[in-house]
């Protein structure tokens, strides 16, 4: 009985040992992961914001994105997805993934400038599933200007 | 088209000839009427027959392109390749809910028809339980996601396949995955009919334990099919990315690896018998729940849109009746399940294993928790909060390293109790050549701790192995004095499942060190003009330069490509070419990149076609419009991954192969708990452990 005691307690120390490094997993990486209009209100109460980095979600405005020069500077402005009149100006300095377009929903990480730009660290778009279709509307623009 | 009208048919016959079959299994059982629980088992047959033509009618919608079809109308279209078409079945939600059924049905089948003469007490469950879950997947592929489901109209041509679809890996990789949940199924309902039936003794893992190989064989090489595919189809330059999909088909496959070695102690040591019985149920649950995951869009991943809530509630309402019914069962069970002996010692191969059983666990639950945690949070806080990435890879190398050392551990050390000698006798050697490889190492240059320390196990286990498989030659070649390649031959092939096993451990070791070369990865981004060079120092030292050559283009099936071409120089040397693309499926509005690789032994020159200026203007053969930026990459050991998956496979097919002769005799039915007991493995001169093989 001892000797199952004793394992008991060995399989304790193992669940702690993963428990703690889930724990400081958690702790050192999260990130907070908001809507446009729920950074501009956390913004606005705690000016700490700025210096966080997080995930920022919403939809490409149409006609706001202008291509880098050279040095791959790309500007665009994302809006939110439920609110369409809050908005976020958004640099990128890498290349842009292929499915960046016009009203793609895409989902940044980076930072929230005091200038009021989103400094963009990775910019993912939510399409480009391995297993569902392109959101209809955007299979359903116009289709590519084939060279004659 | 008469086939997709069948097959809808078909569909719907299915479903009551199932339910018909599953309640004729569990009262068959019950009164123990043998004649019901034949007509359950022929009704069994009877739906893989009527999925069959169900899958066969989605298909044949694709290739005649029947577009009044909603699902053929937004995964397909006139142009797409036939290889594709096919593919369709399970392209998307609706036809891979079939697929899934299909898949099921054919092992049932098979299931059934290898054990009309045997197992007889445990059938009438299996066959019920089979069922159970056909009849949930066919109302799923019924009433909320039909395949069969029409349009108002017909349309002239389908919206196509999303892009970064249309890659081979596309055809490979996901029956490959769904190959491994589904027959998972079938080791969960000899599970449950053990539980049900009372015959709760190391018959059902016996029989199941092929199932079990072979269902954790195609999950294994599925998982790594998605790495491929990730690395050579979403041009990033990685394989993994901790998506939630990805997340889901690592789960089922860390439940069933640590399933798969903590039967070896209930079948040596009647041991944990209730840990085994909980880890089938887990693992069941898993694969159900990875299919819900890829397929519902609860959580948000970059690879699914959110969508269709109906189905993950359903699904949701399914896990958990499997599990109370599963688990209370189990629990209902218990006095039963006690063990046949106590642990003696923390030193012992029970201990490594169970050790090994908890890491597994634990990363499944570090996985599990992070793929959930924005639910968690949103559900708990209102507000979402991620973990990425960096987590996964902080909680999982740690986790990974623990187990790689236990991969060396494990094979070696004595059941019950080491001894002193033991450990020093089987251990010396291989530590000391994993410290000498750390040390050359890092006396070479390397500086970076997990990989040194990846290096340093690895070898160590590797080292393991090799002094196994050697002692074992040699010992067989002196009793039998036989030649050492023989020796070697009949070694393996008496204890298949052992030996075997070790070259798995092989292909994991070879797979964990082609992760530790991604410490190493470098990149390098430019915009050159034709005629311009990029280059970039490998980290082994060489000096990569390429020259980009231009750009043509050119209208193929389905597509239109802009092909960059590039000279490769190594060291000064011309290597050969490597291209790197740009496509336009004629459906999508967006340019996909299609990368680049020149893969060698110790690593991969991996091209992606960032951006092209001016994309039309290629077309007016203006070189200016040439201009485009690439990003070219080194990653090491990348093929490491694949031939180690190949080693793998080798690995697992050496224990799936059936034994011969006299051995299937003495394997079937005889392997009873306590038989372990009289071989105690830790000895170190491995003689022939007859009947163990099964």
């Amino acid at each position: 009985m001892r000797r199952d005691h004793r394992f008991f307690a060995g399989l304790v120390g193992v669940a702690a040992v993963i428990t703690y490094l889930v724990w400081t997993g958690v702790t050192s990486t999260m990130v907070y992961y908001l809507t446009p209009t729920e950074l501009l209100a956390r913004v606005q109460a705690d000016p700490g914001f700025h210096d966080l980095g997080l995930k920022v979600s919403g939809q490409v405005v149409p006609g706001s994105y202008q291509p880098g020069e050279a040095e791959l500077l790309h500007r665009f402005v994302i809006r939110d997805l439920e609110d369409e009149s809050v908005t976020l100006d958004v640099e990128f300095r890498e290349p842009l993934p292929d499915t960046f377009a016009d009203d793609a929903e895409v989902v940044l990480e980076g930072r929230y400038r005091s200038d009021g730009v989103f400094d963009a660290v990775v910019v993912l778009t939510k399409c480009g599933s391995r297993y569902e279709a392109i959101p209809e509307e955007m299979a359903m623009a116009r289709f590519p200007l084939l060279p004659s | 088209m008469l086939l997709p009208v069948l097959g809808e048919f078909a569909l719907w016959t299915a479903l009551p000839i199932a339910i018909w079959g599953l309640v004729l299994a569990f009262l068959g059982g019950r009164w123990g009427r043998g004649d019901l629980v034949l007509s359950a088992e022929r009704s069994v047959h009877a739906v893989t027959f009527l999925l069959v033509l169900a899958s066969a009618g989605i298909i044949s919608a694709f290739l005649n392109d029947q577009y009044q079809y909603w699902y053929v109308y937004n995964y397909s279209n006139r142009e797409l390749a036939t290889f594709y078409k096919v593919a369709g079945l399970w392209a998307g939600q609706r036809g891979s809910l079939v697929f899934w059924a299909l898949n099921l049905a054919i092992f049932s089948s098979l299931a059934v028809y290898f054990n009309r003469a045997r197992n007889r007490e445990f059938m009438p469950y299996v066959v019920g339980v089979l069922l159970v879950i056909q009849a949930f997947f066919l109302i799923i592929c019924l009433f909320v996601s039909n395949a069969f489901e029409l349009l108002a109209f017909t349309p002239p041509d389908g919206r196509g396949l999303n892009p970064q679809l249309q890659n081979y890996w596309m055809v490979i990789h996901p029956p490959t995955l769904y190959l491994g949940f589904t027959s998972f199924s079938i080791p969960f309902a000899f599970a449950i009919a053990a539980l049900m039936s009372g015959r709760l003794d190391a018959r059902w893992i016996e029989v199941t334990r092929r199932w079990i190989l072979l269902s954790w064989f195609f999950l294994a090489n599925g998982i790594i099919f998605g790495m491929r595919w990730a690395y050579e189809e979403l041009g990033w330059g990685g394989y993994w990315f901790w998506d939630p999909v990805e997340n889901a088909s690592l789960l089922p496959w860390l439940a069933a690896t640590a399933f798969l070695h903590s039967v070896m102690i209930q079948e040596y040591r009647g041991m944990l018998k209730v840990w085994n019985m909980s880890l089938v149920i887990l693992t069941f649950l898993l694969t159900v729940f990875a299919t819900f995951l890829t397929r519902s869009g609860l959580i948000e991943s970059v690879h699914s849109f959110a969508q269709n809530l109906t189905i993950a509630w359903i699904f949701l309402g399914f896990l958990a009746g499997v599990a109370v019914i599963s688990y209370g069962l189990l629990i209902w069970r218990l006095p039963r399940l006690r063990s046949d002996q106590p642990f003696e010692s923390f030193v012992s191969r029970e201990s490594a294993f169970l050790l090994n059983n908890l890491i597994l666990l634990g990363a499944l639950f570090a996985v599990l928790w992070g793929t959930l945690f924005p639910l968690i949070t949103e559900g708990f806080t209102g507000s979402k909060v991620a973990v990425g990435p960096p987590f996964f890879n902080q909680v999982n190398i740690p986790i990974g390293l623990a187990l790689l050392a236990l991969m060396g551990v494990g094979p070696v050390i004595a059941w019950r109790r080491a001894s002193k000698r033991n450990l020093l006798r089987n251990f010396a050697l291989p530590v000391s050549v994993g410290l000498v490889l750390t040390l050359a190492l890092a006396l070479g240059g390397m500086r970076h701790g997990y990989a040194l320390a990846t290096f340093g196990i690895g070898a160590f286990v590797l080292a393991v192995i090799v002094v196994e498989f050697w002692k074992g030659t040699q010992a067989r070649a002196r009793i039998e004095g036989e030649g050492s390649l023989l020796a070697l031959f009949h070694l393996v092939s008496r204890n298949r499942r052992r030996w075997g096993g070790y070259i798995v451990h092989v292909g994991v070791v070879v797979i964990f060190m082609g992760f530790g070369g991604a410490a190493f990865d470098v990149e390098v981004r430019q915009s050159v003009l034709p005629g311009e060079t990029i280059s970039l120092a490998s980290p082994y030292g060489h000096r990569y330069e390429l020259t980009y050559e231009g750009i043509s283009t050119s209208r193929a099936q389905n597509m239109i490509q802009w092909v960059a071409l590039l000279q490769v120089y190594k060291d000064g040397e011309p290597v050969g070419t490597i291209t790197s693309e740009k496509r336009q499926y004629i459906t999508t509005q967006q340019p996909v990149s299609e990368v680049g690789i020149r893969s060698t032994l110790m690593e991969d020159l991996y091209v992606i076609l960032a951006t092209v200026d001016d994309m039309p203007g290629v077309f007016l053969n203006s070189p200016q419009s040439e201009r485009a930026t690439f990003q070219v990459m080194v990653n090491p050991l990348v093929g490491w991954i694949w031939y180690g998956a190949l080693i793998l496979t080798v690995g697992t097919l050496i224990a799936l192969w059936p034994p011969r002769g006299p051995l299937r005799a003495s394997g079937r039915g005889t392997a009873t708990p306590g038989v372990g007991a009289a071989h105690p493995r830790g000895d170190p001169s491995p003689s022939v452990p007859a009947g163990v093989g099964g």
